[in-house]
């Protein structure tokens, strides 16, 4: 299943054209909702502000699930936008996905392997950043790689990348999952035409549903792991 | 077919390179979007959030304050309204006081009133008694002189009057002569 992008080559990169489309529709539609909700702050909130304190209340409680409230104050704006944007992109591609001449624009972009593993490479290397700058770079060192002795060095590197590859692929895994029986629902009903149109419709909407639910849980998870290696790297194990 | 479509992303051309542009793209998305949230909206509700801590432990505090302060009151109240309790009882037999002993003042001078106007009436009756006494002795010498007169008047005849005036005539010359 080689789907065809439309790329593009500037200063010897590639782009993706379909990819930056998404990414982009995803960034604008987070950002004009924080935007639309952050207006006329209150001290005694009003409906809007309700919702946004709720979200941040919910990924500051994410965030202090695994640090300690002081530890986990710098890392709040990090947990709510990529709570809130890893959301609204599993959900993108469940709602809207746009097509012409066979390159898919507009779709969800974790269901995209580069985004997830880039997002994947950003919380882990916050998480190393936030270890060394805690405990120095011998600390961080001793405590991440030396431990429970030194004889663990190479495992303790593999568990780097594992982490790295499981927190980046999960999202990516459950997200083209997702997408591509949805793809395979509707493909049924064109192949089968009229007779599939109700069941097809039916098993359309549980797995819509279902993924509604995947992706929410799998936003969730990112942002719990991302939390879970930060407090991994900044307070060593006894 | 995971695994085919995870190697065509990753390599995203058909030269083989590293999706670089796709990797940087999203991050500088991310990156962007959170530095527009920051300053769009994540201070600022920091900041209403800070306040509204802010305020609420002020609140609280002041409330205690005015808890404490009206439990004070409270209890000078208290105390103001049991010395005027005390006061308003002090008042009270003053004035019961005063008026026993005022009545008893009255009554006393009422009695002594009482017993010098009937000793008066009494030395009044007394008098009167004996003036009424002194009239009736008076009118009744006067009465039984008439009466005398009249009964000696008729018994009387003009030479006995004759001889009586004379006798008092004769009486009159022997008084002068001593």
């Amino acid at each position: 299943m080689n789907e065809p992008v439309s790329t593009f080559k500037l200063f010897g990169l590639t782009f993706d054209i379909g990819n930056m489309v998404s990414l982009v529709v995803v960034a604008a539609i987070v950002f004009f909702f924080i935007f639309a909700l952050s207006r006329k702050l209150q001290i005694k909130p009003t409906k809007k502000q309700n919702v946004l304190e709720m979200i941040v209340e919910y990924t500051n409680g994410l965030s202090t699930n695994s640090l300690s409230a002081k530890n986990a104050k710098p890392y709040g704006l990090y947990a709510f936008v990529l709570f809130v944007f890893l959301f609204i992109s599993n959900q993108l591609g469940l709602f809207l996905e746009v097509a012409y001449n066979g390159v898919t624009y507009v779709k969800s972009p974790t269901s995209n392997p580069v985004v997830t593993m880039t997002l994947a490479v950003m919380a882990l290397g916050l998480a190393h950043f936030a270890g060394v700058s805690k405990l120095g770079f011998k600390g961080y060192f001793s405590s991440t790689y030396l431990k429970p002795f030194k004889l663990w060095l190479p495992l303790n590197i593999f568990e780097e990348f594992a982490n790295f590859l499981t927190l980046g692929l999960r999202l990516f895994g459950n997200i083209f999952a997702g997408e591509l029986l949805l793809g395979m629902v509707s493909n049924l009903v064109v192949t089968h035409g009229v007779v599939m149109v109700i069941p097809g419709f039916i098993l359309g909407m549980a797995w819509v549903g279902f993924s509604i639910f995947i992706g929410t849980i799998q936003s969730l998870v990112f942002v719990i792991l991302t939390f879970v290696y930060i407090s991994q790297k900044i307070q060593p194990e006894e | 077919m995971l695994s085919q479509t995870l190697f065509s992303s990753v390599a995203a051309t058909e030269e083989g390179g590293l999706a670089i542009g796709n990797i940087i793209f999203t991050a500088i998305v991310f990156i962007v979007l959170m530095a527009l949230i920051k300053h769009y909206a994540w201070k600022p509700l920091s900041d209403v959030m800070a306040k509204r801590a802010d305020k609420i432990s002020n609140d609280i505090s002041s409330a205690e304050k005015s808890r404490k302060d009206a439990e004070e009151l409270a209890k000078k109240r208290e105390v103001a309204l049991s010395k005027s309790r005390d006061d308003a009882n002090d008042i009270i037999n003053n004035a019961k006081d005063s008026a026993q002993k005022q009545s008893e003042q009255i009554v006393s001078e009422a009695r002594n009133d009482a017993q010098s106007v009937k000793a008066s009436a009494q030395k009044d009756i007394e008098q009167e008694r004996k003036d009424a006494l002194a009239n009736t002795k008076d009118d009744v010498a006067n009465l039984s002189v008439e009466i005398a007169s009249k009964i000696i008047q008729k018994e009387l005849k003009s030479d006995d009057q004759k001889a009586l005036i004379d006798s008092y005539i004769e009486g009159l010359g022997k008084q002068n002569a001593r």
